[in-house]
């Protein structure tokens, strides 16, 4: 038998067969799109389904809003004075010791370092109707303002990168626990037959944390994030993708004389699901070869689509994290790059600076293109880095091209987009002079709950018995910030 | 199945961890509840209860009869006339506590309670103002008028958008109650939760109230095994267990496997490897003539080979976390921590079980072998790897130290003690205190500097050979040179000294990797004076509470006599654990090494025997093998001997339609199961069928499947915890952060990848058509028999032949460059057929 009349064998496959013996998750997006369109709903996979095939498609606890995740990690922590939030405070008093009352509420390792309130060198400006200011870094990103929700209150826990990219990813900022992306796979199954449902595109190497941001912890280790070096090729998507010394056809002939092999000690032992999941995992495998490869392939798009993304790193990174969510992947997170790029303690007005002007374009490229392709709707876009920096210098130079700002965990902003999420408007606000969050302050647990819930999942319902309790990505803590909801 | 129904929680779960409790007989049934703690949920995948659950099914057998019966009563007091009136509190308090509460706590209190974490619309039916004051909508109860209360109406589905409780509309029986209920007026507690079963989560005094009765915490009860019927079922006692049980259930067991089947069971389960053709053919043949002499030497002969301990150490290995490295690595570097000499430790797990060391004395080394007279330079100096080479660096101490209460408690003993860190066990008889009595153990201990050679003693037994010393002595002398250079300097960019760097990257990997590197054991060393313990209230270091003393599990040590004060109590620790009184411990090792060679486990979560963990499918065999195994000198190679001469381990695996019907999942063993080989397995038989398994014990560790990868068997292959190897995941091989229970077998693409693809898995399919017999092949019939012989152990049959003909003669007409070439010649890409199928993969 041939792959084609396996493939066709599948096609008077009952719905139930089908689930069950997908290896990858064929009871997808594709499948439960038909499905739908014939009126029926699919089954949430029984535990046992499940436990042979991790990735089945799962529905989650109500319908979601968004479907699938783009997080641009601009790791390092970006300031939010010089981007997104404007303090005229600082501007009038820029070059001034913080005032005594405040300076006194500092940590006595945190007053060694600080130095002068330090004014944005950068002008902000109103933009589109809903009138949020962005800075002049952000000229494009600006053109999207309106579909912007900046969240200037966010709330951090510890004033480091390691902590605070673990607390971003997995809730924790100490102990190792699943990643979001991992929480998600595990929660809706992979919607891409053929791709991973967790990429990880970091140019250059790895950042900061490494491969602990997309851990799968205790959860089955299927659910783990798959990095790709986006400088150099898609081809370590997945390892051992493919063999470049056989040609195709003589490879399809293989697995198909594998599973006429398959299909003989199957029939000799019928009632065991696992032999049958096998065999068509080993289809999905076959097809996967093409797929994975096709994904980074940008050569595939229009010539003003890669120039609208810009011949980049970061043109190249949005572009290949638009593909990989058209194809289904649930959580594309993009890194800036490998360390902490926006890590800016020092000279952090001529780098800010071009670590803005090599992420803007791509990034409102991201945003139309989404946008015109009617994805931004059931896609969140979430910016931000893992901490904020502080309003003053850090002590030292007085020479602005020299001057950096330290890590701030109180009041640092993000911002998302689509998906859900509640469009031109800003939420929280922090101290005049951006010391401490003054008003609705959103904690890694909150934004956590709120992902979820967008995703279609109650965050207090998501668990996994480990080691004789519930986890769940929030813990005991996290609340829905149901402001920011459309 | 619909949308709303996935929500419904795991039912299945219930068997491996949920709350479901028995209050008693004078309760109304029994009912479930869950924590009102970290979560309220269980794993969110659902599922039909099936038959294993065996607990599941009895209890709600139980709960549904006496459901009737109050059903009944009930339906006959509603024919009666009801006033309008508030109870008096007394009966109507208890009215409420016993037969509405248990409804509200399961349905209704995830939303509605105090304990909520967000109380949905305002509403409280935890205390009677709750109900009558009503939520944000409106009152809630109108006492005496239970059709114009929205809750009735809510429990009724009858409003679209009020439909409480929204997962699952409640039985009629249930509802009725309610109506019942507010008709008497809705009477309950005011203002608290009350002395309800619902308050007592984490209440220590009514969980060892239940742990009183609970199976795993009863002394083992050898008891004697029931007399089978057969004649054949009736020589070996675990038979004798197994077919009392699959008679009650009105199941037969299955005839015995055929040779063939039965040795290549036999070599993977007990070696790991395939058996070699010869082995097949010599086997069959003796066993015509006696199956059961046959079958008795083969055994003797595997269980004595030193593949034995390279195979089932790979199961304590899972136990205790095994990995070269730490969990954490170097910024600067990218590289992990390495732990050098670990692999001493990995060594010492695979020649105790080849030497058969005694368990208790396996575990007392493990904890404390240099407290029982071994010196440095003793090879039991190794086995103290089992602490000192647990993930450590990237925690605080209080993590590791939590790290190595969790080993121990559910490695050892099948209880979860590291969730009383912060509190009370919510679940388990397990005081905080107990928790920080371990801890002030553990405290009491200090781990050596993995890198340190001077206090790592030399472990005796490796000996390079006199090229790799001297090339590992250049090697070494080249990078000391670079570390005396280096002086203080330090790094530019990070401040960091770069001599240290040196030496924790490229010495540390020297040592790590290098044949010629000296073996030394990772140790542990007391304290001079031991740690009292304090509790950490709420875990915060910052605010100690009690002081405790260092002592034992009051749950099995009721005494909980303290530990001495000169030492750091791990030797008194660790013969508490191997106390052949101790309930747990030789419980929890025979059902691991049982379900290891069954693939199904008699308590279905090995590191669980608690209150929450799976009830036995078979306890009484349970008792009997950890009886057995202690009586003869906890003997692991007695336990394996027995289980595997057992009729129940030696049946055939073969599919019955009747006895599925009544147990599909084949709990209760009427036949063999097919089993999924591990990714050592797969690794190590693809190098042993094409001839290139290098057999040599012990030593560094090498690359699995890079480049330059090691021909030895996996478990002498580098584990990376930090960054686990991505194959390995995919193989569902455990990440070492953590002691592993059990292994899960996951079906996913990444696996099917490897076998296609992967340039190991390609080497064997060449070096396989390279090996004398595959040469000395005349025609294409030989060659594909000889594939077969190889591959499979056995012929092809006339119809497989035909088919790889086939390829053959289609490969043919591929005469491109491309597949010229060697790897991707004909008779490689049939080798990886066979290779890459279902057959080889599985064992029968």
């Amino acid at each position: 038998m041939t792959l084609q009349t396996e493939n066709n064998r599948l096609a008077g496959w009952s719905r139930r067969q089908l689930l069950e013996s997908s290896g990858l998750g064929l009871g997808s997006l594709a499948l439960s799109g038909l499905l739908a369109d014939a009126g029926q709903v699919v089954a949430a996979p029984t535990r046992r389904e499940k436990s042979v095939s991790p990735l089945i498609a799962s529905a989650p606890h109500h319908p979601p809003k968004a479907k699938r995740i783009i997080h641009l990690f601009m790791n390092g922590g970006p300031s939010q004075f010089d981007t997104f939030y404007p303090k005229p405070e600082v501007q009038k008093l820029s070059g001034k010791p913080l005032p005594k009352s405040i300076s006194d509420q500092l940590q006595q390792t945190q007053r060694k370092r600080v130095g002068v309130l330090f004014g944005s060198p950068f002008k902000f400006r109103k933009y589109g109707e809903c009138g949020q200011p962005v800075s002049e870094l952000f000229p494009n990103v600006a053109q999207h303002v309106d579909d912007l929700c900046i969240v200037r209150s966010m709330q951090g826990e510890i004033a480091n990168h390691t902590p605070g990219l673990l607390l971003t990813n997995c809730g924790h900022s100490t102990l190792p626990r699943p990643s979001l992306g991992s929480w998600m796979l595990y929660g809706l199954g992979n919607e891409s037959d053929e791709l991973p449902g967790f990429v990880v595109l970091c140019p250059k190497g790895l950042p900061t944390a490494q491969t602990t941001n997309w851990t799968s912890a205790f959860l089955p280790g299927i659910y783990q994030g798959t990095h790709i070096d986006t400088e150099t090729t898609g081809k370590e998507l997945i390892p051992n993708l493919t063999r470049n010394d056989i040609r195709t056809g003589s490879q399809r002939a293989q697995v198909a004389l594998t599973q006429f092999l398959n299909r003989r000690h199957q029939n000799l032992r019928p009632g065991d699901e696992r032999l049958d999941s096998r065999i068509h995992t080993m289809e999905l495998a076959f097809r996967m070869q093409t797929a994975g490869t096709d994904a980074f392939d940008l050569e595939q798009e229009p010539q003003h689509i890669r120039e609208a993304y810009g011949d980049s790193v970061q043109g190249r990174n949005m572009l290949i994290a638009r593909r990989l969510s058209e194809r289904g992947v649930r959580y594309v997170q993009v890194y800036h790059g490998a360390g902490q790029p926006w890590d800016n303690h020092g000279s952090i007005v001529p780098r800010i600076k071009q670590l803005c002007q090599e992420s803007d374009q791509p990034i409102a490229a991201l945003l139309s293109d989404l946008k015109q392709r009617g994805m931004l709707e059931d896609t969140l876009l979430i910016w931000g880095g893992e901490m904020g920096r502080t309003p003053t210098t850090q002590s030292g130079s007085k020479d602005v091209n020299k001057v950096g700002r330290d890590h701030h965990i109180d009041g640092y902003t993000m911002w998302m987009a689509g998906g859900g999420i509640r469009p031109g408007m800003t939420y929280g606000t922090t101290d005049e002079f951006g010391m401490k969050v003054a008003e609705n302050k959103v904690e890694l647990h909150d934004l956590h709950a709120t992902i979820l819930h967008l995703m279609g999942f109650d965050h207090r319902r998501l668990t996994y018995r480990y080691s004789g309790r519930d986890f769940r990505l929030t813990d005991v803590h996290g609340r829905v910030v149901n402001e920011i909801l459309a | 199945m619909t949308m709303a129904d996935s929500q419904c929680l795991g039912v299945e779960e219930c068997a491996t961890g949920s709350a479901s409790v028995f209050f008693g007989p004078q309760d109304f049934g029994e009912f479930h509840w869950q924590s009102q703690w970290h979560t309220r949920s269980k794993n969110m995948v659902s599922a039909t209860p099936d038959f294993s659950n065996q607990k599941l099914s009895t209890n709600s057998l139980q709960t549904m009869s006496k459901f009737k019966i109050v059903i009944t009563l009930l339906m006959l007091s509603l024919f009666q006339p009801v006033v309008a009136r508030t109870a008096d509190d007394e009966t109507g308090t208890a009215f409420f506590e016993k037969k509405i509460r248990p409804l509200l706590i399961k349905h209704c209190y995830e939303c509605h309670s105090e304990e909520a974490e967000e109380r949905q619309g305002g509403l409280l039916l935890d205390r009677r103002s709750g109900w009558i004051e009503g939520g944000d909508t409106t009152k809630s109860v109108i006492p005496g008028e239970p059709d114009a209360s929205l809750l009735i109406k809510a429990v009724k589905y009858q409003d679209e958008n009020l439909q409480m409780p929204p997962d699952e509309k409640l039985k009629p029986e249930q509802i009725k109650l309610l109506e019942q209920w507010v008709r008497l007026g809705a009477p309950g507690p005011k203002d608290d939760l009350g002395d309800s079963e619902f308050s007592r989560l984490g209440d220590q005094e009514f969980l060892f109230n239940q742990a009183e009765s609970h199976w795993a915490f009863q002394s083992v009860n050898a008891g004697t095994p029931p007399k089978a019927d057969h004649q054949r079922w009736n020589q070996n006692a675990i038979d004798q267990f197994v077919v009392a049980k699959l008679s009650e259930n009105k199941l037969t067991p299955s005839m015995g496997a055929e040779p063939r089947t039965l040795i290549r069971r036999l070599t993977y389960d007990l070696t790991g490897l395939p058996p070699s053709m010869d082995d097949v053919e010599q086997f069959v043949a003796v066993a015509e003539q006696d199956r059961r002499a046959a079958t008795i030497k083969t055994i003797d002969r595997l269980i004595d080979s030193k593949t034995f301990g390279e195979h089932l150490g790979r199961m304590w290995l899972d136990v205790a976390r095994y990995a070269d490295t730490d969990s954490a690595y170097r910024p600067d570097t990218r590289t992990p921590h390495y732990f050098p000499f670990a692999f001493t430790y990995r060594d010492y797990v695979v020649d105790s079980l080849n030497k058969d060391k005694p368990f208790d004395d396996f575990v007392r080394e493990q904890f404390a072998a240099d407290l029982i007279g071994f010196k440095p330079g003793d090879a039991e100096m190794a086995a103290l790897g089992f602490l000192a080479a647990g993930p450590f660096a990237n925690r605080d101490p209080l993590e590791s130290l939590d790290d190595l209460i969790d080993v121990t408690t559910r490695g050892l003993l099948g209880i979860t003690v590291a969730c009383a860190r912060c509190h009370d066990h919510k679940y388990e008889p397990v005081p905080t205190k107990d928790y920080y009595s371990l801890r002030g153990v553990f405290a009491s201990v200090v781990r050596v500097d993995s890198l340190d050679e001077k206090k790592q003693p030399l472990v005796p037994g490796y000996e390079p050979s006199a090229a790799d010393l001297a090339d590992y002595e250049k090697k070494r002398a080249a990078i000391e040179a670079k570390v005396a250079k280096a002086g203080s300097s330090k790094a530019k960019n990070n401040n960091q000294s770069i001599s240290q760097k040196i030496r924790e990257t490229e010495l540390a990997e020297l040592l790590l990797f290098h044949p010629g590197a000296p073996a030394r054991a990772m140790r542990v060393i007391d304290r001079p004076r031991p740690l009292e313990p304090v509790v950490f209230i709420r875990g915060d270091a910052g605010s100690p509470g009690d002081t405790v003393p260092r002592r034992f599990l009051k749950i099995i040590d009721a005494d909980q006599t303290s530990f001495p004060d000169d030492s750091s109590g791990r030797l008194q620790l660790a013969e508490r654990i191997v106390d052949p009184k101790n309930p747990l411990t030789a419980r929890v090792f025979v059902n691991r090494v049982w379900g290891y060679l069954m693939g199904t486990y008699i308590v279905d979560t090995p590191s669980d025997f608690g209150l929450q963990g799976s009830t036995p499918t078979h306890p009484k065999l349970l008792d009997w093998l950890a009886d057995d195994f202690v009586k003869h000198g906890w003997s692991i190679k007695h336990l394996v001997r027995t289980i595997v001469s057992s009729q129940t381990y030696q049946q055939r695996s073969d599919y019955r339609e009747e006895a599925a019907r009544i147990d599909s999942q084949n709990k209760l063993l009427w036949r063999g199961n097919l089993k999924h080989l591990s990714i050592e397995a797969i690794r190590d038989s693809l190098l042993s069928v094409s001839r290139q398994l290098d057999p040599t014990p012990r030593g560094h560790a090498g690359q699995l499947w890079e480049d330059g990868y090691t021909r030895r068997r996996a478990i002498y292959g580098y584990i990376n915890r930090f960054n686990l190897d991505p194959t390995l995941r995919a193989f569902d091989f455990p990440t070492p952060v953590q002691s592993q229970p059990k292994r899960g077998e996951s079906i996913v693409a990444p696996q099917t990848l490897f076998t296609m693809n992967a340039p190991f898995v390609i080497d064997q399919t060449v070096a396989i058509t390279e090996t004398s017999e595959f040469r000395d092949c005349g025609t294409d019939d030989e060659r594909v028999a000889t594939l077969f012989a190889l591959i499979f152990q056995r012929a092809p049959a006339a119809l497989e032949t035909e088919r790889i003909l086939k390829f053959v003669e289609l490969q043919s007409r591929f005469k491109t460059p491309i597949d010229l070439k060697r790897r991707a010649s004909t008779w490689p890409l049939v080798a990886q057929s066979l290779m890459m199928s279902n057959e080889f993969q599985y064992i029968d």
